[in-house]
Parts: C-alpha cells; structure tokens; sequence
C-alpha cells in the first residue's frame, strides 16, 4: 500500500520550473533513495513534501490526506507525522541533546506547553530512550556545540525520530561527514527503516551508498524524473541518463 | 576582465578600491578639522587668562581626586558622621542604581516582545520595517530629552525618568535584540517548523536561547548606560538619587572635595559592573558580545 503517493507534482520559482510533473509512489516501511546532479530538484521534492514550500500543481497524498490542501493546525499534525533530517543538522546549538531531541515533540504540544517546553515523563523517558538508542547516552545533557558532525546528526535522526514519525525525509544527511560517520548515519537510518518499519526517503549525492542501501532509487535531472526503480537497474545507460555523459563517466568509474 | 588597481605614485598593486563614499568621508573629516581649527583660533574668551585658568581648572581637579570628603549635613546627618554619611551616600547610590535596574528591566522585557516582531525573517516586512522605523525616530530623540518630553504629564522627577528611561532603553534594545533574532540559521526555524512546531514554540524554543548571549550581554550594556543617564537624571530632573547630590555638592554647595567623594562612590560602582559583566559573559560563554 501506497504511503506517499505524489501525482504530476511541479514546481516554478518565478519562470524556472524545478520540478516538472512528478509522479511516483513510496509504499509503506520502503527505503527509497532520490539522486541527481545539482540544481536537479532534490531539495526542492523533499521541501514540497512537507511543505516547507509551497507546491506549484498536483497532488501529494500522504497517509490518505492530500498535503497541498491543509492549513494551520491540520498541517501541524501532518508535519508532526513525518520526519526530516538536513545536511546541516539545523539543531539549537545553544541547548543540550535532550532539549533537542524534545523539539521533536512540539507537533503534538499546545502553544504554551510547547513554547516554555513543558513536556511529559512519558516524553522525557521515550527521548531519553531514542539518544540511548543512537548511542549518544554519554552525552544527554551536552551542549549540541560541543559534539562532532556525525555526533549532531545522529543528535537530528533522535529529533526527528521522537516524533513517532511514519515517514522520515533526509536532505543529503551526510554530505557535511567523513565516510566512517557517514556509515554510522547511513546505517542508522536502515535500522529505523528495517525495525521500526518507518519509511525513509533520502537525498544523496553518493550514488554508490544509494546503492548500497536503498530498495528504490528515484534518478532526477532537470526537474524530471528520469530513473524511478530498483538499484540493481541503475546501469551506466541510466547513470548517463542522470548525471550527463561526463559526470557519469566518473561516477562509473 | 577587471584590471588591477595600483597606486599612481609607487605602481603597487592595491587590495582595496577607493570609493566616492571614502572620498566624501576624507571631504567632510578635512572640513570638520579646518573648522576645529579655525574656531579654537578665534575664540572669544571674554579676556580670560587662560594659563591662569588652566591651572586652577588642574588644582580643583587634583584637590577632588586627592582629598575627597563628604560633609554630613550635607547627607542629611546632624551629628556624628563619618559611618552615617556613609550609609546615607550609599542609600542614594542605591536609589540611582534601583532607577537604573527598574528602567532596564522594564524596558528589556517590552523589548523582547517588541524584538521579536521587529525582526525581519519572524514576522512580515511591513511589521518589522513599522516597528523599526519608529523606533529609530524615539532612539534619535537623546534619553535626557524624553524624560523632559514626559515630565511635561508627570512633572519633573522620577517617575518622569523612569518613563523617559524605558522609552529610549525600549527602542536602543529593540535594535539590538532584533537584529541578533535575524542572525538566527533559518535552518534551525525550519527544522522546527518540519516537525509541526507553530511560531510561538519556535520563537521560544530555537530564536530566544539561540540569542541568549547576545540579550544578556546588551542587556548589560544597556543597563552600565542606565546608570550613568540615572546619574544626570538625578541633575536634570530631579529624579533624586547620587545625582542630585552631585548637583547639590556642584551647584549648591560649591564643595569641590564632595565632588570627589561622589564621583568615586560612582566610580567603584562602574568598577563592580565591570567585574559583573566579565563574570556573566564567562558563565555564558559570550565569545562575540558587542
Ligand atoms: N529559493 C529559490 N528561488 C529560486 N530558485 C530556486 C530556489 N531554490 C532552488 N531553486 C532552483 O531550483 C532548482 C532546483 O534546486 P534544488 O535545490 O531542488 O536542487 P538540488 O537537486 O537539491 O541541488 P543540490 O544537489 O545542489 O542540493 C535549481 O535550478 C535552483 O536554482
Ligand atoms: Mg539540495
């Protein structure tokens, strides 16, 4: 069954369209990876998903609900539902791990709760749970400046994933790490997709670790989508197809 | 391409281009000292001597600096003295400082509401550009000012202080605070704002403790300034305090000695702020105050 189901999806800032009628599907608990030149659209498709930005045309159903239509407070607990993780880790760095992590829970919270972050037991102990889970335990009360890359993106994952998310949308989650964090990252994300049976939509920049790790890959270039199936059909045709001849050529090699 | 500059005399090649608005600042500092100096020329000193008169300006100076001293009656203490006058000094100190605290407070709270609506990336650009444009014609209106513009409802004193103080502290904070609001990663908003947070949470949650450092240490700041207007508000208008002392000891008493004492008791107070100041910015780790 169809979770995300996204139909002739487009998007024009001003005269340029950076994405031209979209159509694809996500099942339910899939690990599907986007890849794609630069300036193909990547950001732009995850953005739109949880509007984030505003969608030019067509339809984005996600859990039954058409997203494009919602406002205000049903678009909160739409938001609350999916899950997002950014190549800057976007984290307060001011405040420790746990009260980061507790950010994710603001979705479900009322304007007050939520503003002088009054959360309950239940929460604290389910966020702790999650840190514990993404072996940051030692450093529950750290200040998130103080941590390394890999250490904040895994502090961002714990964030996203207290939501009690269906779905969890990744925008080049490791282009900031080296490969070993970018391994642990990668690896993490599998786990929640494989046990909690959460879905995970990630933009990469490394076709090999889409590969590696994704059941579906979706291949943009230009604001279209050229390439939408399993990795082993990803051949050199297909990478040309995506990258151009040039690029591809070293992406083959 | 762009060619490189070089400077016309020596040929060497120059990092940095010369534009008009540097030519225009040379132009204006050039005016600015010719006038300086044409003006000290021509004085009118009504036949002072002047070297008479500087040495006497240094004698008081040295006699207030070296041999400061209060006169009780002038604190208000019959007899006695010595530890008397010294509390009643420090009651005034402390009714200058309390002036200073109350405006500073005041005025940091409804500043932070105000900051954050003034501040670009958080509200719409026609709030935030109303906001600041009106506050920037209250902040071009000097403190002293204000206070006399209130004390015209709340006749001279301090509540017409107060008033006036919190008016300019107000719009001086707005500023500042506003503008480390818009400093904020527009990441970090829009992370929260993906996982379904509204605008109050994110303003409480991300924007304020990502600019703590920089609200307490303008704050601070802020308050340093309070006191010193606080002093001269004292003068001024009559808001009581050290300040009226001061002024009762220049203009009243024409006591030069108590003039010291005063300005040393204002003195250790700066000094202890000071101290204050460094040891908050330690506590938050306040790498970039301004
Ligand atoms: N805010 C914006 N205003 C105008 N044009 C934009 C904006 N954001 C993106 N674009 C344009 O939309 C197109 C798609 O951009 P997008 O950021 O989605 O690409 P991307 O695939 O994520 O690239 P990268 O791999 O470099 O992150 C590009 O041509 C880009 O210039
Ligand atoms: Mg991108």
């Amino acid at each position: 069954m169809a979770l995300l189901e996204v139909t002739s999806l487009t998007k024009y800032y001003g005269d340029t369209a950076a994405l031209r009628d979209i159509s694809f599907e996500v099942k339910k608990g899939e690990f599907v990876a986007v890849i794609g030149p630069s300036g193909s659209g990547k950001t732009t498709l995850i953005r739109c998903i949880n509007r984030l930005i505003p969608a030019s045309d067509g339809k984005i159903i996600f859990d039954k609900e058409n997203i494009l239509n919602l406002r205000g407070n049903a678009l909160r607990k739409a938001r609350a539902k999916i899950g997002m993780i950014f190549q800057h880790y976007n984290l307060v760095e001011r405040l420790s791990v746990i009260e980061n992590v507790l950010h994710g829970r603001l979705g479900y919270k009322s304007s007050l709760e939520g503003m002088f972050g009054v959360y309950s037991e239940e929460e604290k102990e389910k966020a702790f749970n999650i840190i514990t889970l993404l072996g940051l335990d030692d450093y529950v009360y750290r200040r998130c400046d103080q941590l390394s890359g890999g250490q904040m993106q895994r502090v961002g994952i714990a964030r996203a994933l207290v939501q009690d998310p269906r779905m969890i949308l990744c925008d080049e989650p490791i282009s900031s790490l080296d490969p070993s964090s970018s391994k642990v990252i990668m690896d993490y994300l599998k786990k929640i997709q494989k046990e909690f049976g959460i879905t995970v939509v990630v933009n990469l920049h490394q076709v090999d670790v889409a590969k590696k790790y994704a059941q579906r890959i979706l291949g943009f270039n230009g604001g279209s989508l050229v390439f939408d199936d399993e990795p082993g059909e990803l051949s050199k045709k297909q990478i040309y197809k995506i990258y151009g001849t040039e690029a591809g050529e070293l992406i083959i090699d | 391409m762009t060619a490189l500059i070089r400077n016309r005399r020596t040929g060497k090649i120059r990092v940095r281009k010369t534009q008009s608005s540097n030519l225009y600042m040379r132009g204006v500092l050039l005016v600015l000292a010719a006038i300086t100096v044409y003006t000290l020329v021509t004085i009118d000193t009504k036949g002072a001597d002047i070297a008479a008169a500087s040495a006497k300006t240094a004698e008081y100076f040295w006699l207030m600096l070296t041999q400061p001293k209060a006169v009780p009656s002038h604190f208000g203490i019959q007899d006695g003295g010595g530890i008397g006058t010294f509390f009643s000094a420090l009651h005034m100190l402390g009714i200058t400082l309390a002036l200073a605290f109350l405006t500073t407070l005041f005025g940091g709270i409804v500043a932070l509401f105000l900051g954050v609506f003034a501040a670009g990336n958080l509200t719409n650009k026609k709030v935030s550009n109303g906001i600041k444009s009106f506050l920037a014609v209250v902040r071009a209106v000097p403190t002293v000012l204000w206070v006399l513009i209130f004390a015209i409802g709340a006749g001279l004193g301090s509540v017409a202080a107060v008033i006036g103080m919190s008016f300019h502290t107000i719009s001086h904070l707005v500023k500042a605070y506003s503008e480390s609001f818009e400093e904020i990663d527009e990441g970090v908003i829009e992370a929260l704002r993906a996982s379904g947070a509204n605008w109050f949470q994110i303003v409480f949650q991300a924007v304020i403790p990502s600019s703590v450092s920089y609200i307490l240490s303008w704050t601070f700041i802020r308050f340093e300034i309070n006191f010193a207007v606080a002093v001269a508000m004292g003068a001024a208008a009559g808001a009581g305090g050290i300040g009226f002392q001061l002024f009762m000891a220049a203009g009243y008493f024409f006591d030069i000695r108590e003039i010291g004492f005063i300005t040393y008791l204002i003195l250790a107070v700066s000094l202890i702020m000071e101290y204050l100041a460094t040891r908050l910015k330690e506590k938050y780790h306040i790498h970039n105050g301004a």
